[in-house]
């Protein structure tokens, strides 16, 4: 194979917009909450599918190297794996991250040792839905409202990037300024407040929620997981406990190179298969 | 993990399911159940399918030829859904009955095959196909009567059909329904 650099095809791709710069990873699918719609089906007692340290450290790395832009870290819930917080810090050696949590484990032992990404490029992107317990909770769990409006201060006041995540339906402009007013007031403002809708994959599709997501309305962000490389980051959905394999891209996931030409070669729409012809069945 | 649980049906990627780089072997509906199979590893199936087409395609050897080495030794591999494929490609080759039955170790190959080319081809499957040492005489009879070009393709041909007979027996790949059908008319198991 022909080696890639920061100068090469991937690297100018993403120089050039072709690519999106952003290569995420799932660090694990468990997570310690089951919310409604969810992509991955994650909770407690799901499968774990955890990418292991020194693999996310690997991407990371050949990411940069490849001219890859940033790092996305998402789950499951990241901080069930306690070596997050200093392996979240490495990687943000090699180029930024955001990393998605739901924020619930943020009791005073995991807070003294997430300190150690104070002053880095990480940023912690919280979920956060409603502007009110009852119907925030109803979607991911109980007590999580209140969890997450004392944990965002904690993380603020220690210097941690935080960003919110709203992921909803729909919501009323009342509803929605009410929202905004509240993470203002917990120190995060509105440039790192994001609106995202639910997408009809996972848990989600059980629950007749979200909006469908073809191959074409998601950006071509290289995904990586313990199961292989994904278009997006909503590809390596989980429904009926089956990993979904429409968005899949190649089981490789290391050298990166591979996915990662394999990804630029779909975006390009150049896949081969005229082959196919053949009728080799 | 993934969804590989249970029966062989569990192996395929479902229509719904197709990975991107799979997505042009479903163009023209089911691909079969090789292609969906191998459909689980997307750069697999890329590399493998161009392979398989040069091995098993049209080439500069003849389609008759080609189908007596694919059904021969599958037939000796033992590889249910490989033979019942290639029965009917091979009769859709032009092959007789008499031969294809021949071929498939059911009657003799004396009593349907006389051309002394594929005869001689036919012993070579025999010994490529199998198993142990290939011995120099045998390996000179065939080439007395096949170009070097020749020996060197369809040896490929035998290869490459073993590594699909052992992919389609130890997946246990579900023999399709027109073949099925197709086999059932023709009178062959």
């Amino acid at each position: 194979m022909t080696a890639t650099t920061v100068d090469g095809p991937i690297g100018a791709a993403v120089a050039e917009g072709t690519l999106p710069g952003r290569v995420w990873m799932y660090a694990n699918y468990h997570c310690n909450i089951a919310c409604t719609y969810c992509l991955t089906e994650s909770g407690p007692r799901a499968e774990a599918r955890v990418l292991g340290a020194q693999a996310m450290l690997d991407v990371a790395r050949q990411a940069a190297e490849l001219g890859f832009t940033d790092l996305g870290v998402t789950g499951g819930e990241i901080f069930l794996r306690p070596e997050m917080p200093e392996l979240l810090a490495e990687m943000s050696t090699y180029l930024p991250v955001i990393a998605l949590t739901n924020a619930t484990l943020f009791a005073r032992r995991l807070l003294d040792r997430i300190e150690v990404l104070a002053g880095l490029p990480v940023a912690l992107q919280i979920s956060l839905d409603r502007p009110d317990p009852d119907t925030n909770d109803a979607m991911r769990a109980p007590d999580n409202f209140a969890k997450v409006v004392a944990a965002i201060p904690e993380l603020v006041t220690r210097g941690i990037a935080v960003r919110i995540a709203t992921t909803v339906s729909s919501i009323d402009d009342v509803e929605l300024d009410r929202l905004c007013a509240l993470h203002r007031g917990l120190g995060v403002p509105d440039t790192d407040h994001v609106i995202r809708p639910i997408v009809a994959r996972g848990r989600a599709v059980d629950h007749g929620l979200g909006v469908s997501a073809a191959v074409s309305d998601l950006p071509a962000e290289l995904t990586i997981t313990a199961d292989g490389a994904f278009w997006s980051p909503f590809g390596p959905t989980v429904h009926g406990g089956l990993l979904d394999t429409d968005l899949l891209i190649t089981r490789t996931t290391a050298p990166l190179a591979v996915p990662a030409q394999a990804l630029l070669r779909l975006v390009e729409g150049q896949p081969r298969g005229a082959d196919s012809t053949l009728g080799i069945r | 993990m993934s969804a590989m649980v249970g029966g062989a049906g569990d192996l395929l990627i479902r229509p719904g399911q197709v990975p991107l780089l799979a997505r042009p072997y479903y163009a023209d509906g089911d691909p079969g159940p090789i292609v969906a199979a191998l459909a689980q590893v997307p750069e697999l199936l890329e590399t493998a399918m161009p392979f398989l087409g040069a091995a098993l395609g049209p080439s500069g050897i003849d389609w008759r030829t080609k189908e007596i080495v694919i059904v021969r030794t599958s037939a000796l591999a033992g590889c249910r859904y490989c033979v019942q494929a290639h029965s009917v490609v091979a009769l859709d080759a032009g092959l007789s009955h008499e031969e294809v039955r021949a071929l498939r170790t059911d009657i003799a190959v004396a009593d349907a095959f006389a051309e002394p080319r594929e005869l001689a081809l036919l012993e070579w499957v025999d010994v490529v196909a199998g198993t142990g040492p290939v011995p120099d005489d045998a390996r000179a009879a065939v080439r007395r009567l096949w170009a070097d070009h020749e020996v060197v393709e369809l040896t490929t041909l035998v290869g490459a059909t073993l590594l699909l007979n052992r992919f389609a027996t130890a997946l246990a790949l579900p023999t399709g329904p027109d073949t099925a059908a197709r086999l059932a008319t023709e009178g062959l198991p």
